[in-house]
């Protein structure tokens, strides 16, 4: 190697040198989108830029371990403790003042040397130069420099007019200190969807084809959608046809299909609409007479007295019995001992649900008796003694107990292990306001508002809430209880009387828990309500109380939002949020008019369940065909057409019964003859629990309604083709093929007959000769139609809704 | 297809809508989706010594909690009242004792690895069988995948064949399950039974992927193609439709699969020599280990197989000695010797356990019951050392005396030999990010 001084080489490192010096004293960096940053700032810039390129993700530097010993705080949410991480960790090594390109920080992210996240970007871009221009004036840190007062991105709504588009985002943040600035560049952008539009790292979003969809833009953890709507385009002098509307859901729905262009489908013929319907309120098919009826009735008001008769059936009531199980967490697993009990338990729980839907209670009534409840419910020790009493004789004879007489459901808050503080909030914020708080458990939301302390302060409103024997019931439960051990044969059988009450005191004293406190200061916090109010805590007054009352205020903006979210959800396949229980700002609604106008009628009609459901099932839009036309084949969030769905688990093992004309034996897991919708308990031991578990029946542990699986599997194709228990069902002596068969001599009239009891409709032509040239091969009858019935059960047609 | 996409706390995912749709394996991801899994898990691992040792496991579960201080940790020298009724042999692992009533277990000790100082703290069924089975202490806010689980999820599958196979719906499925990995992932059930004779072809079959017994693969041929006549009106009307195109993929695979004789081949033990059926025992666990052993040589990556009855609050040493242990020890050390004369027991990890151990101290019905903070299980083949006992308990065995360990610990080195970091996180069903043991450390000790 030579190593001779050569004058020429020095005078050529003097000219970098000064060249980069001045370079120091202009201290400008110009961003792609053509802003110029005078001074560049750690925590304005450098974690905005983190973020953007993924250096804080979970799976990256933001998680809690880290990444090769260097850890970012997720999403840049704290940009102080970054700036300690960057330059004063590892010994300095990640910064280099003397040498700025020699900063670990640039040699890795430039992928300059090892690193498992690879090059983030190259040597010379305007990213080097944005912090190499950092370390040569000397990493300042300026603690709070880049708190940010808001984030706002123009245009609010991107207004595309066709297909193939392009458009700017540009995004403006105001910091608490006064200034302004583009940071355009510093953001991460993300679609909801990138069928309709797609947009790329600096922010420009292209249209791919018409629907609608949101552009989430995030600057160091806060959060801003934007609305994405692409019309397909049409041709010059395209006229929009009118369209009928029932109500003014209708009017929202269709002004927004206007707006994009996109034409609905046709009123459904009365044999789709009574198939989808039934499968929808009573989770089973319509009869082939009730078709036939329905079909020949040529009153007018036909469909409206078939929803009020159908919202009115008792199996209506069963299935949102189930639907309000999984919601508030009705798990057989989790319930109080002892074990013997926990099937009839659910079973209660489901019955008291199932009562109030019947006797169609205001949903605040419903959710105050569930979120409000104790066991004795006011009344005196004795007179719950003897209620109880009651109560666990019936459940020593079976199922049917007096347990839905019972003003609120105190099973909600009984479980057999304790449960943490926390989990309480989670549960409440999933069920009543749709919110998923699980993350803001560790972090700061990374796309909602909620921080730790938020989470905290929720959980604490429940610190009041107690399990076990108040010291005003002591004397006499304490009695009975003796009395129960001494006569139980079994341990394992004993049923001690146990309640929940409110604590006297709080805080840790008088059977009250201790609160959480602040994540950082570990100060006490006060109880709040999510995104709401203080709540005080007083001696004898119940803090869930004061939280119902919050939840209850008409301007309230998740109680009466999540519940119409979830009903619409469920009949029409896709929530107007959708997962539905998933309200953040980085999951906006699809139609935010149409969400605040079912909620606003809801609250105004005091929380009347039946009467949102005629509101929806009355509308034009429920009562489509599921047929697409030319516009909306592609739609799959504005409701153009009837979206083919899934149905429910337990609807699927119905509507296979029905199908068939066989009932399911669930054993001693449910009352005797119980439908699939009817069954209480969150798990059974009979066979078909196999098909629950494949439908995606949920265990309902986790506060979420995303545990039931609405997605297809193949595990369910194979069900429907081969499985035992189904088999057995259509092979069966006492099956539906044996009746038709009797009563139908005529083979057409037969296979109608069959058609009907399965797709709701009758063969056409063409299959009618499928059929003839499939007998004709020498099957006799019964074997004919048994493979029919075989046929037509795994047909797309007859498993999802439509 | 258009992909939509939500976020949750580590950022935002793609929903994986056909999730087990086009690609390898039955209950598979897509192939890349497998290759990338595999180069994180390599990444992940850089410098680490994790290379793959085994590619499959059969779980021989012992339900309802066995006494094993009565079988792999006798305490002769305790008092009585504690010490129980067998005399401790030795084996072929030199120092290393184990029942009396498990002489051909001793014969094959020199292949296992007994871990004696395994303990936890949930002394309920449940709940304890969910942490010994998952890997993961339950808790109410999340239900974790069953081990099974997580290798369908996470070991490249055969294709054709099920990942996770489970001759038992251990505790009416509550445990066993694939939790927040999501319906695609649970096990795939064995139905029927082996015949009690060993001779007889026996009727064993995975639910859901075998035809039943009396439906022939013509009559599936021509009830499909009664099917395609009847299922175009819908398919047509639309095409584009997400699940419509789904589905019939499915549709397609599910034909394969039915047509496939892979699994059914596995469970033909009639093909197997009658001393070979004879050797494993001729009852219904017996047969479902060997049938278990077929499996894994098909291309299964788990089974579970399960003999209960070890719940013995009475008589305990009645039922040990004339049933429970002679049962055992015939069928884990035909399982064990099998394994190693085809030269699978490198590449097959063999766990032997039950949710918790029993109390030390004899009741008064001369049972035991539950105890959780002292209990012993089996481990053998692929990776783990062999002719071992790992940690003793105390000289009443009432808890770890030295080298304690969790059952997640035992859960990370498995899957530590399966080639798969423990530290792994894998998203629930909102989308966040969990570490696949939360607490589960790999122990080095245990390792060949």
């Amino acid at each position: 190697m030579k190593s001779c001084f050569s004058w020429k080489q020095f005078y050529a490192v003097c000219a970098i040198l000064l060249f980069s010096s001045s370079s120091t004293l202009r201290a400008e960096v110009q961003l792609p989108d053509g802003t110029v940053i005078k001074k560049v700032d750690f925590e304005k810039h450098l974690v905005g830029l983190f973020g953007r390129s993924g250096c804080n993700l979970g799976s990256c530097h933001g998680s809690f371990q880290g990444k090769g010993g260097f850890r970012l705080s997720l999403f840049g949410y704290e940009a102080e403790k970054d700036g300690v991480t960057v330059s004063r960790e590892s010994n300095g090594r990640r910064i280099d003042l003397q040498n700025p390109d020699n900063s670990l920080l640039l040699i890795k992210s430039m992928g300059l040397t090892e690193h498992a996240g690879g090059r983030r970007f190259s040597p010379g871009s305007w990213q080097h130069k944005l912090i190499k221009e950092w370390i040569e004036q000397g990493a300042p840190l300026a603690k709070g420099s880049g708190a940010i007062k808001s984030l706002e991105v123009t245009p609010k709504e991107i207004p595309f007019n066709k297909p193939g588009q392009k458009i700017n985002l540009k995004a403006m943040v105001q910091f608490e200190d006064g200034t302004s600035e583009n940071i355009t560049s510093l953001c991460e952008y993300r679609t909801l969807d990138d069928g309709v539009a797609e947009v790329d790292i600096s922010g420009t979003v292209t249209s791919n084809r018409a629907g609608d969809t949101s552009i989430i833009i995030a600057y160091r953890g806060t959060v801003v959608p934007v609305r994405a709507m692409v019309p397909l385009e049409v041709k010059p002098g395209y006229k929009y046809p009118s369209v009928p509307e029932v109500n003014y859901i209708d009017k929202i729905v269709f002004s927004k299909l206007k707006r994009l262009n996109i034409e609905p489908s046709g009123l459904s013929p009365d044999a789709e609409f009574l198939r989808r319907i039934t499968i929808d309120t009573i989770g089973t098919l319509p009869s082939p007479n009730e078709i036939r009826s329905f079909v020949a009735d040529k009153s007018g008001d036909k469909r409206s007295k078939k929803i009020d008769e159908l919202l009115k059936h008792p199996m209506h009531a069963a299935l949102w019995a189930t639907k309000l199980s999984d919601i508030t967490g009705n798990n057989t697993d989790a319930m109080e001992n002892p074990a013997n009990l926990r099937i009839k338990r659910s079973q209660m729980w489901h019955d008291w649900l199932r009562k109030r839907v019947a006797d169609n209670m205001s949903y605040d009534k419903i959710v105050e008796g569930v979120l409000c409840s104790t066991s004795r419910d006011g009344e005196s020790p004795e007179i719950f003694l003897e209620k109880t009493n009651k109560l666990d004789e019936e459940l020593k004879v079976g199922f049917s107990t007096t347990y839905a007489e019972k003003p609120s459901l105190d099973l909600f808050w009984r479980k057999q292990a304790a449960v943490a503080l926390d989990q309480w909030g989670e549960k409440t914020a999933a069920a009543f306001m749709g919110v998923r708080l699980e993350c803001a458990q560790c972090h700061k939301h990374p796309f909602d508002r909620w921080t730790q302390a938020d989470y905290r302060s929720y959980a604490n409103v429940f610190t009041q809430l107690s399990y076990g024997v108040s010291p005003e019931a002591k004397k006499v439960i304490d009695a009975e209880n003796a009395e129960r051990k001494k006569n139980a044969t079994n341990n394992n059988l004993v049923n001690p009387v146990k309640e929940v009450y409110l604590a006297s005191a709080s805080n840790g004293k008088g059977g009250a828990r201790q609160g959480l406190t602040h994540p950082e200061t570990n100060l006490p916090l006060a109880p709040k309500a999510l995104g709401g109010p203080e709540i005080k805590m007083e001696a004898g007054v119940d803090a869930r109380k004061k939280l119902f009352e919050w939840l209850k205020t008409p301007d309230n903006p998740y109680f009466a939002r999540s519940f119409v979210n979830r009903v619409w959800g469920h009949y029409f396949g896709v929530g107007i949020v959708d997962p539905l229980d998933d309200f953040s700002i980085a999951n906006p609604p699809s139609n935010p008019q149409l969400l605040d106008a079912l909620a606003k009628d809801f609250v105004e009609s005091g929380y009347d369940i039946r009467r949102l459901e005629r509101k929806i099932l009355e509308t034009r839009v429920y009562q489509l065909t599921y047929i697409p036309n030319a516009t909306n084949r592609l739609d799959d969030n504005n409701y153009s057409h009837s979206f083919i769905r899934s149905m429910m688990a337990e609807v699927v093992v119905d509507v296979l019964c029905a199908a068939t004309g066989m009932v399911e034996n669930f054993g001693a897991d449910a009352p005797k003859d119980a439908r699939a919708i009817e069954v209480g308990a969150s798990r059974v031991s009979s066979s078909i629990s196999y098909a629950f578990r494949i439908f995606g029946r949920p265990p309902r542990t986790a506060a979420c309604d995303c545990e039931r699986s609405m997605e297809p599997a193949l595990p369910q194709k194979l069900y429907l083709m081969a499985d035992t228990n189904l088999q057995a069902k259509i092979e069966s002596q006492a099956n539906i093929i044996k009746k038709i068969l009797a009563d139908y001599k005529d083979d057409r009239k037969a296979l109608e007959e069959m058609f009907l009891s399965t797709l709701s409709r009758l063969p056409n032509e063409k299959e009618f000769k499928h059929f003839e040239s499939y007998i004709a091969t020498g099957k006799d009858r019964k074997k004919a139609f048994t493979d029919t019935l075989w046929a037509l059960l795994n047909t797309k047609e007859f498993i999802f809704n439509h | 297809m258009a992909s939509r996409f939500s976020s949750d706390c580590e950022g935002f995912y793609r929903r994986d809508f056909l999730r087990i749709g086009a690609g390898a394996g039955l209950l598979g991801l897509s192939l890349p989706q497998i290759l990338k899994l595999e180069a994180n898990a390599a990444a992940k691992n850089n410098g680490v010594s994790t290379s793959k040792k085994a590619d499959a496991v059969i779980m021989v579960w012992l339900g309802g909690g066995p006494a094993t201080i009565d079988m792999w940790d006798l305490k002769p020298d305790a008092p009585e009242g504690i010490r129980g009724e067998f005399k401790p042999i030795s084996t072929s692992a030199p120092g290393i004792s184990i029942s009396e009533y498990m002489p051909k277990m001793a014969k094959v000790a020199d292949k296992t690895t007994i871990v004696r100082s395994i303990y936890h703290s949930i002394p309920s069924h449940g709940p304890a069988t969910v942490f010994m089975t998952t890997g993961n202490k339950p808790t109410p806010a999340l239900q974790y995948p069953a081990m099974g689980s997580l290798v369908s999820k996470l070991v490249k599958g055969e294709e054709g064949v099920p990942s996770y196979v489970s001759f038992s719906d251990i505790r009416g499925g509550t445990a066993g399950s694939s939790g927040y990995l999501g319906t695609a992932y649970n096990p795939f059930l064995v139905e029927g039974s082996a015949g009690a004779d060993g001779k007889s072809k026996g009727t064993l079959k995975v639910r859901g992927i075998q035809l039943p017994t009396d439906f022939t693969l013509d009559e599936l041929s021509n009830r499909d193609k009664l099917l395609s006549g009847f299922d175009t009106t819908f398919r047509e009307a639309d095409k584009s439709a997400d699940l419509i195109q789904g589905f019939d993929a499915f549709h397609q695979q599910a034909l394969d699969i039915l047509r496939s004789d892979k699994t059914r081949k596995a469970f033909d033990l009639s093909q197997e020599k009658p001393e070979t059926r004879t050797r494993y025992g001729t009852d219904n666990f017996g047969q479902s280990a060997l049938a278990a052993r077929r499996l894994v040589e098909s291309g299964v990556r788990f089974v579970t197989i399960s003999i209960g009855g070890w719940d013995t609050h009475s008589k305990t040493f009645e039922s040990h000695s004339k049933k429970l242990q002679p049962t055992l020890d015939n069928t884990l050390s035909a399982l064990i010797a099998d394994l190693s004369d085809r030269g699978m027991l490198e590449k097959t990890m063999v766990y032997c356990a039950g949710e918790f151990g029993r109390t030390p101290k004899v009741n008064k019905n001369v049972g035991r019951d539950h105890w959780a903070r002292s209990m012993a299980v089996v481990l053998a083949g692929g990776g783990f050392k062999r002719g071992y006992a790992h940690g003793t308990t105390d000289g009443q065995g009432m808890a770890p005396a030295t080298d304690p360990c969790l059952p997640d610990d035992i859960s990370a080195t498995i899957f530590r030999n399966l080639g798969i970091d423990p530290k792994t996180e894998l998203p629930t069903a909102t989308g966040r990010n969990v570490q696949m043991f939360r607490e589960g450390t790999v122990i080095d000790k245990l390792l060949a």
